[in-house]
């Protein structure tokens, strides 16, 4: 690993690593084959690009510092389009001004990760302190329609596993894949155990490739609910690229039913397929009287608070999405006709709260949220479970 | 073993967050666990910084020192001693330097308020001013005894750059002297 540090095999066969979220992100992407970074340094998500651009061009990639995000996000796409896996790392800011190129990626199908560290705004907002207010922005950070994929690491260890499962859904998906941090995961330092670099690497799905005659390659020609088959660029297989509504060769258009067709297929493409996409943490909600809703950093104080409110003879139980968008919308509604008490715990001021409100169809849910800097304690989530049921 | 809460705190390029690494990694090297927080702010060079260390047998959620649970703090800054010692508990060890720290009375009546000039000794005894953090950790394992002295120099060790080796060395010893010697003094006067 870069920087020296030590990693210990476990009995289990895996990784056992002392490293800060931002630095286990980064080499999940080393490590699952990410060849391209490009960005620019952003408060509390810098240590990502730290680390890369050591780590990166050791194993023969390249990262490269631009002249701000928009040009990151916009070499990154590039690097992207040419067909090698490729990233970019950012905060919400960030997110901001990347967003019109995001919005290219999505409408011309390029696979790209992003890594959000998040911190809360609007604006500048407190740079150096810890909040999830690119909840909403992760689910539209452009204009248009376009479903997003967005999942939110909520260990240490899944700023690893949920980058390296970033890129496999973006090559699969052929779309941008957000993958949420904050800065208190981002910067945390202890132990995280990650699967060995050979269950990483046995796990790569590459994107897939057009092998028959070019002239009939047609890479948005696809199936209703399928992403577009891109082949790397400068092996003889022409195609074109733009933000414009496109034809099955990439080329703009304004015939009506292509036109609804591709708007379409970018929403069924990640809608009928959610069942590789989604990924959640149930955490002692079996025996649970009182379901806490919370994800990210947050859920650390949600498990400490649950387990403290337990030894009072509080029955809590905690869900967790790691995929937050697209929403866990049917489990979200199983469990709103199973819990009578719910409450959403969340830096921000509630907004995956209306998810959970339209995923369960009901509004009699509580909430717990925070937009000063500062990190919940678990006591902040007793007292207020012990005040609201 | 309940959980061991300590909080260093220093204003930003001070390198107080090292010492927090170091304490983390090696009860994580003892097969134990250990968390470290920073949190500083956007002035970063000379904003006050402050590190939390929590170090268990059990695994740790929340990574944060909650206020009232800290056993130990130690604060090279005023402006961060003044708005982080709230957080240590009755009756706890609070290791200041003198020179750029001052607890009032009310303070001292509160804390075990243990001064020692952890700059100057970095600055002129070992000659390295950027060895502070390792006086820190010194100053702090020998207090609290909370990891065997080899592993933790080893874990330092494994953190500082070869050409530092022997200058850390040297702030550790030279800690754990002062450590020592403002025990027994305060034995001496109780």
């Amino acid at each position: 690993m870069a920087g020296g540090d030590k990693v210990v095999i476990n009995e289990r066969g895996n990784r056992e690593i002392v490293m800060i979220g931002n630095h286990l992100a980064a080499q999940a992407a080393v490590d699952c084959g990410c060849k391209f970074f490009g960005g620019y340094p952003i408060t509390p998500s810098s240590e990502v690009m730290e680390y890369i651009s050591d780590a990166l061009p050791a194993v023969g990639g390249t990262c490269i510092q631009m002249e701000d995000e928009i040009a990151g996000v916009a070499v990154a796409t590039g690097a992207a389009m040419s067909g090698v896996r490729a990233m970019t790392a950012t905060s919400g800011p960030g997110i901001s001004l990347k967003a019109e190129n995001l919005g290219l990626a999505q409408m011309a199908e390029v696979p790209l990760v992003v890594v959000n560290v998040m911190r809360g705004g609007p604006s500048t907002g407190l740079p150096t302190r810890v909040a999830q207010g690119d909840i909403n922005q992760a689910k539209n950070p452009s204009h248009g329609d376009y479903k997003s994929i967005a999942l939110c690491a909520g260990t240490l260890a899944e700023c690893y596993t949920e980058t390296v499962r970033a890129f496999n859904l973006a090559d699969r998906f052929m779309q941008p894949v957000f993958v949420l941090l904050d800065a208190t995961l981002g910067l945390m330092h202890a132990k995280a155990e990650i699967p060995s670099l050979e269950e990483v690497q046995k796990n790569i799905v590459p994107r897939k490739k057009f092998e028959g005659d070019p002239k009939d390659y047609k890479p948005y020609g696809v199936a209703q609910d399928e992403p577009a088959v891109l082949n790397p660029m400068f092996q003889g297989y022409r195609y074109h690229f733009t933000g414009l509504h496109h034809d099955a060769n990439g080329f703009p258009t304004e015939e009506i039913e292509t036109c609804r067709k591709l708007i379409d297929r970018l929403f069924r493409k990640v809608e009928e397929h959610k069942d590789e996409i989604e990924s959640n943490e149930e955490f002692m909600i079996d025996d649970a009287d009182i379901l806490l809703i919370g994800y990210g950093s947050a859920s650390l104080s949600i498990k400490e608070a649950v387990m403290r409110l337990r030894e009072q003879g509080i029955k809590a139980g905690m869900f967790r999405p790691i995929t937050i968008w697209p929403s866990p919308e049917d489990r979200m509604y199983e469990l709103g006709q199973k819990f009578d008490k719910v409450m959403v715990v969340e830096l921000n001021q509630g907004q995956y709260l209306e998810e959970v409100q339209r995923s369960m169809g009901r509004r009699d849910i509580e909430k717990l949220t925070k937009t000063n800097g500062r990190p919940f304690s678990p006591q902040d989530i007793i007292d207020k479970v012990k005040e609201v049921f | 073993m309940a959980r061991d809460v300590l909080r260093f705190t220093g204003v930003g390029g001070q390198g107080v967050l090292l010492a927090g690494e170091i304490f983390a990694s090696a009860k994580i090297n003892m097969g134990g666990y250990g968390v470290k927080t920073a949190t500083y702010t956007s002035q970063v060079r000379g904003g006050p910084t402050v590190v939390d260390i929590q170090l268990d047998d059990e695994e740790i959620w929340y990574p944060f020192a909650i206020d009232g649970q800290i056993d130990f703090m130690l604060s090279v800054a005023d402006v961060s001693y003044q708005l982080f010692k709230s957080g240590v508990k009755e009756g706890g060890t609070i290791v200041v330097d003198p020179y750029l720290v001052h607890p009032t009375e009310e303070d001292r009546k509160k804390w075990n308020i243990v001064e020692i000039p952890i700059i100057t000794i970095a600055k002129e005894e070992v000659g390295l001013v950027l060895t502070q953090s390792v006086v820190a950790l010194a100053i702090a394992n020998t207090y609290l005894d909370l990891i065997p002295e080899d592993v933790l120099i080893d874990t330092m060790l494994s953190k500082v750059p070869q050409k530092f080796h022997e200058a850390n060395k040297k702030a550790y010893e030279l800690g754990k002297k002062y450590a020592l010697e403002a025990i027994e003094k305060s034995k001496a006067t109780a």
